[in-house]
């Protein structure tokens, strides 16, 4: 992925810490996004969740600004559910604490907590019509049935159904589901906006214009958004930040092009980017690192000699007349670019472009990359050096 | 279209509608029978061979309606116990299975084995202690005690039907409905019962059913007080001679609720039962 394409996030501007309601503090990005009054801020403080012998999260700590479109990205088993579910009061926690807006939910009822949320399965009401799902948040708090209409249209309009009002969820595709969920989450207005991979059940088209779609409602409402996905893609797009799950940790938080420039462990570095970073073994003394025989240069300088892993974005690899040793293996041609895969090292690399290489199965070329453009990871731990 | 080793449709049609005539007859010679002779003299009831052309009288309904032994406040037993049984098992087995089938609760797999056990028990190793306990507690020929034994039975029955139903509602369901603020009694009321409504029926006419044509209860445990129907029709078995006409007319009065029940509800019933036979089965 070319990051120009989400890029003009000015990392500068992106304390580690934010102060609760401090709004200037929010995210300074291409198109500004003001918090809207009543858009909450986040805090989760050493939360750990434990069912049984098994602990799921072991002690998350997260700051989200008011108004932030806020991603928690990891592979499933990862804790990134539990944690949404833990900010909707769904979840319990082993221990640590929950703060919206500075105070206490910890033990708060769901209900109690203003934070609405869009559940993967959508679980929309299938005795109720569109209408009805979508007015049910306010007819539980006794608003008046005027009001409630009001309000339920304008919700229908802003996701685009306002005419399946009518159905029950039985009789609309997918796509106007996920619709009706959306619009039943928004109507009334919640301070938390909490969505549970929402994508993840339509088509790819489809998936592709929702995205764009949602991060627009978002922008508009400028509600406190809190999104879990596996899809990288996605959490790069739509995320003012990421907070990347592995384990039930949180290994990196900030924001996509911080992460996808300068991802802090290996694990990180090959979950972001399609293709993965390549990655490969080496030996790494002064400017060099060397790798199978051949050697390349790199922008910092080792003292002495030590392992290392050294990665590499498809999109950084070229080929050149020097460098890595690599034998053509297959090139795979996506339209408007081009992926080669290449055996460096006995290990699979892959490298991208946007010029199509004449290139035999089996030939043998050389890679290179600039030095800059090299992730150096301690062999042993897996964490960035550099 | 005609698919190898199947009789082509015509004769196929005929064949099923054979068997299914084969087995109704079956199945309604001995109502067709008792309809019939209620409607008998008893001198045409014990003729033999049995006569087929008679002149039908309605003096057996009018006796078993109108006259000495009139079945009528044996019919508003049953009325009174089979009603009040469903009610309370309803009011009770609903939330039972709710808890059964969400909560995580101490004990909760041998709460769930006790309650199939019940089932398996034969009841008549219970009527002695049944009539003992309610002989001590002054239960015996009222409508409290025999409606509560009657609970015995038909609550865990309901629960154990009932839990299937619930457990079929997606827990995202509920959760959605707690954050739209709905708190539990609500989100149970306007999300979640709504979708277990056929199997709520289902449950409730089983339970009127089993509750109005229990007999071994009622004839133990009921009197002169409380004497369904079940056990009305029996005393027209007497020593001296059964009233076969009479018995006959009876049993159509008290068969009339259940047959229109069931035609009522039949849509549920056979729902209800292939849900039970699929999705019990094959639960995680």
């Amino acid at each position: 992925m070319n990051f120009q394409t989400f890029g003009g996030y000015q990392e500068d501007l992106w304390p580690q810490a934010f102060a609760d309601t401090d709004v200037e503090l929010a995210p300074a990005s291409a198109t500004p996004n003001p918090a809207k009054v009543g858009s909450a801020s986040v805090r989760i403080e050493g939360v750990v969740k434990q069912h049984g012998a098994t602990r799921v999260l072991h002690g998350i700590d997260l700051q989200i600004a008011p108004g932030e479109f806020f991603v928690l990205l990891g592979p499933s088993g990862s804790g990134k559910t539990t944690t949404l579910r833990i900010l909707a009061g769904l979840e319990s926690v082993s221990a640590g604490h929950v703060y919206m807006d500075g105070a206490d939910v910890t033990t708060k009822e769901p209900g109690l907590r203003d934070v609405a949320m869009v559940f993967q399965s959508y679980a929309l009401y299938p005795h109720m019509t569109v209408e009805q799902n979508i007015g049910f948040p306010l007819k539980m708090v006794g608003t008046g049935k005027e009001v409630i209409g009001r309000s339920v249209d304008r919700a229908a309009a802003m996701v685009g159904i306002a005419h399946l009002l009518q159905r029950t969820p039985g009789q609309l595709s997918g796509g106007q589901q996920q619709r009706v969920a959306l619009a039943r989450a928004i109507v009334r207005q919640p301070r938390l906006f909490l969505l549970d991979e929402p994508l993840s059940n339509l088509d790819a088209k489809l998936r592709l214009e929702t995205r764009v779609e949602l991060k627009r409602l978002q922008r508009s409402l400028g509600v406190t958004t809190v999104y879990v996905t596996h899809d990288q893609e996605e959490a790069m797009t739509l995320a003012d930040r990421i907070a990347v799950f592995m384990d039930g940790r949180i290994v990196q938080v900030g924001s996509p092009r911080q992460i996808f420039a300068k991802p802090l462990s290996i694990d990180v570095a090959s979950f972001i980017g399609s293709p993965p970073m390549n990655l490969l073994v080496g030996e790494w003394e002064g400017h060099a690192v060397t790798v199978g025989g051949s050697t390349v240069a790199v922008a910092i300088e080792s003292p002495q000699s030590r392992d290392v892993v050294i990665g590499v974005r498809p999109s950084d690899l070229r080929l050149a007349d020097g460098g890595l040793r690599a034998r053509v293996e297959g090139v795979e041609h996506l339209g408007d670019n081009v992926v080669v895969d290449l055996v460096v090292d006995e290990r699979l690399v892959k490298l991208k472009t946007d010029r199509a290489p004449v290139l035999r199965e089996g030939e043998a070329v050389f890679v290179a990359f600039a030095p800059e453009d090299a992730h150096l990871f301690d062999a042993e731990s897996g964490a960035r050096i550099a | 279209m005609t698919t190898t080793g199947a009789l082509p449709r015509p004769g196929r049609a005929i064949a099923l509608y054979a068997l299914a005539g084969a087995v109704l007859a079956v199945w309604a010679f001995p109502v067709v029978w008792g309809l019939l002779t209620s409607f008998k003299t008893e001198r045409d009831v014990l003729a033999y061979p049995p006569v087929w052309i008679f002149t039908p009288t309605l003096a057996n309904y009018r006796d078993v309606l109108f006259g000495p032994s009139s079945i009528v406040p044996n019919l508003f037993s049953s009325l009174v116990v089979a009603s009040l049984a469903t009610a309370l098992t309803l009011v009770f087995g609903i939330p039972a299975a709710y808890a059964m089938a969400r909560l995580r609760f101490p004990a909760k797999k041998t709460t769930g084995f006790y309650v199939l056990a019940t089932q398996m028990l034969p009841p008549v190793g219970l009527i002695i202690p049944y009539y003992l306990a309610l002989q001590k507690v002054g239960g015996l020929d009222t409508y409290a005690g025999l409606v509560v034994i009657d609970l015995t039975f038909s609550l865990p029955f309901a629960i154990w039907l009932l839990v299937s139903y619930f457990e079929d509602v997606p827990v995202e369901m509920e959760e959605a409905a707690l954050l739209d603020r709905a708190g539990r009694v609500r989100a149970l009321w306007h999300v979640i019962l709504p979708q277990v409504k056929g199997g709520i029926a289902v449950t409730t006419i089983f339970v009127f059913l089993n509750a109005w044509n229990e007999f071994m209860f009622a004839v133990v445990l009921g009197g002169n007080r409380v004497r369904p129907v079940t056990v009305a029709m029996f005393n027209f078995i007497s020593v001296e001679q059964t009233q076969w006409a009479r018995l006959a007319a009876g049993a159509m009065l008290a068969m009339a609720p259940v047959i229109l029940l069931g035609l009522f509800a039949q849509r549920h019933i056979v729902k209800g039962l292939t849900v039970g036979a699929v999705k019990g089965g094959g639960r995680r």
